[in-house]
């Protein structure tokens, strides 16, 4: 069988925060249409990872690929312009906004690549907004679409949250702990949604709930203190000397 | 009946009656001010940018028209276009240089840009009339209209006042004014979603600029003369002041501010020569009691009639 094309490529990131390092030289490949799970303790630089992968923070050292492309320099929303969507391990909605508002502006930027129009109002972009109803719709979320964001629960804010990530039409989702803070149930209900949009997208996923991540995933990386400590199929990660003791404490 | 068509109507009818029951100069000033007051609410309520340093743009636009008028012998509607591209193009630089600052430290450099170009009017005398300003301006007529006259005069401003409000608000309900809302609650989440933010932000400021540049050039053709004034700092105070105390949630909330402004000035001007204290409790209560501005009292109104109904229905 062909190897896959890496979409997605860090060669030696690093980052510093003053005298720390907090990514350490990690380099990494993630192929298309997998499920790659980034695993770590607290404070192994894995959220820091994402925002140099999106360059939400500049990269001290090494370099990031996009499909064979040089994008260490670009700037956060040109990154995402290129088929980078993600989402944040704390909800990052916009809170005085309808659910329909949020997923809209998604979509809406998918729809257009130039500067946002300024004259028609946002709701008759009808091509828009009837995008922005199926998303809501595939998600189950129909029933809140004219609600405030800053008015339901903090689980159907965390499936706002991927709403929003997958509405920008991404090749490349980044999901930075999607379940985290939410109940067993509500939990399970992310990981079925992860599990039906799986194989569309290529998806580096960070995630702390072992359970999770040995379901579904078909790569995984360990991270601990800023470095990769190993990488491989989820039954050799679990069996992995290094990272038993690293992780699990064992 | 539609939302937007009301407060049109109410805009339209305001225009309309102001100077039925206001002395018809005052009546003027106040559109004029007005679309200088949108024209802020754009960046201060829109986009979330304290820009303190909007008169920069007014007083741009009142020079540029009435250089335009006196030395460059122009007509009127080139000297009225200019002095909108001009505040825009000064917007532009101002903005490229500072929109990447947020918080605190834009609102000082809008104030600093503001000094510098108070100082530079001030310094160059020779053409701006220094400390005196700028007189002698003529209102030329427009394809066979006397602007001369008060109420011709009047309704070629209320014309363009609301035009100003249409494409204000529409601004503001487009696409670009709600990425503008929604990079003032979290532009991180919106640069992550592929929107420039600082793109949307500078564009919001030359619109700001321009729309300030038309409201400074109708004031110096409304008084025939520009003062220095015009690009103070505290022009660029009042003007927010304005804002606050009309409510930024809608484009009708600075026109009003505009209004009661202008007319409480007048108002307080003749009861004590200290008006300005007067005034400035009167921000206070405003600021304390209804927060979200004058606009508000008419939200509330509404909501009270809202409960009402339901509970006689």
């Amino acid at each position: 069988m062909a190897e896959p094309v890496t979409v997605l490529e860090a060669i030696e990131l690093t980052k510093r925060f003053g005298k720390n390092t907090v990514v350490d030289g990690v380099s990494l490949k993630f192929p298309e249409g997998r499920l790659h799970a980034i695993l770590g303790p607290n404070g192994a630089g894995k959220t820091t990872l994402f925002n140099l992968l999106t360059k939400d923070y500049p990269v001290d050292g090494g370099e990031i690929l996009l499909r064979g492309e040089r994008v260490t320099r670009l700037r956060p929303h040109q990154i995402s312009r290129r088929g980078v969507g993600r989402s944040y391990q704390i909800t990052s909605v916009l809170r005085e906004l309808t659910f329909f508002e949020n997923v809209w502006l998604a979509s809406y930027r998918a729809d257009h690549a130039g500067a946002p129009g300024l004259w028609r109002d946002f709701r008759a972009h009808w091509a828009t907004a009837e995008k922005t109803r199926q998303v809501l719709a595939e998600l189950g979320l129909e029933p809140f679409t004219d609600r405030k964001a800053a008015d339901v629960s903090y689980g159907d804010q965390r499936l706002l949250e991927i709403a929003v990530t997958l509405a920008t039409r991404p090749e490349i989702l980044l999901l930075d702990e999607p379940t985290s803070g939410l109940s067993q149930r509500e939990s399970e209900r992310v990981k079925q949604l992860i599990l039906s949009i799986k194989g569309k997208f290529t998806i580096i996923m960070i995630e702390h709930k072992m359970n999770v991540v040995m379901d579904i995933s078909d790569d995984v990386t360990v991270m601990n203190r800023g470095k990769v400590i190993a990488s491989g199929s989820p039954a050799q990660i679990s069996t992995d000397a290094a990272v038993r003791s690293a992780y699990f404490g064992l | 009946m539609n939302k937007n068509l009301l407060a049109l109507a109410a805009v339209v009818l305001l225009a309309v009656v102001a100077p039925m029951v206001i002395p018809i100069s005052i009546a003027n000033e106040i559109i004029v001010i007005a679309i200088f007051a949108m024209a802020t609410n754009l960046v201060i309520g829109v986009a979330g940018l304290y820009s303190f340093g909007q008169a920069m743009f007014f007083g741009a636009g009142a020079y540029l028209t009435g250089y335009s008028l006196t030395a460059g012998g122009l007509s009127l509607v080139p000297s009225i276009l200019i002095a909108i591209a001009g505040a825009a193009a000064l917007a532009g630089i101002v903005g490229a240089v500072i929109i990447r600052r947020s918080g605190f430290y834009f609102m000082m450099l809008t104030f600093a840009f503001n000094q510098m170009a108070f100082y530079v009017v001030l310094v160059w005398s020779g053409v701006t009339g220094g400390e005196d300003g700028m007189a002698g301006i003529k209102r030329a007529p427009v394809g066979g209209l006397d602007l001369n006259d008060r109420s011709v005069f009047y309704a070629f401003c209320a014309v363009l006042f609301v035009a100003s409000y249409v494409i204000l608000r529409q601004i503001k309900k487009s696409p670009l004014g709600l990425v503008l809302e929604a990079a003032k609650e979290n532009p991180r989440r919106m640069a992550s979603l592929g929107y420039s933010v600082h793109g949307a932000q500078l564009a919001a400021f030359m619109i700001s600029g321009a729309f300030a540049g038309l409201a400074g050039s109708l004031y110096v053709l409304l008084y025939r003369f520009v003062p220095i004034d015009s690009i103070s700092w505290i022009m660029s105070g009042n003007v927010v002041f304005m804002v606050v105390i009309g409510g930024m949630s809608s484009m009708v909330g600075p026109i009003m501010g505009a209004a009661v402004f202008v007319w409480l000035q007048g108002l307080f001007s003749l009861l004590w020569a200290q008006w300005a204290l007067l005034f400035g409790l009167f921000i206070i209560f405003v600021v304390f009691t209804l927060r979200g501005g004058l606009i508000e009292l008419f939200k509330r109104v509404a909501r009270i009639r809202r409960a009402g109904e339901a509970h006689h229905g």
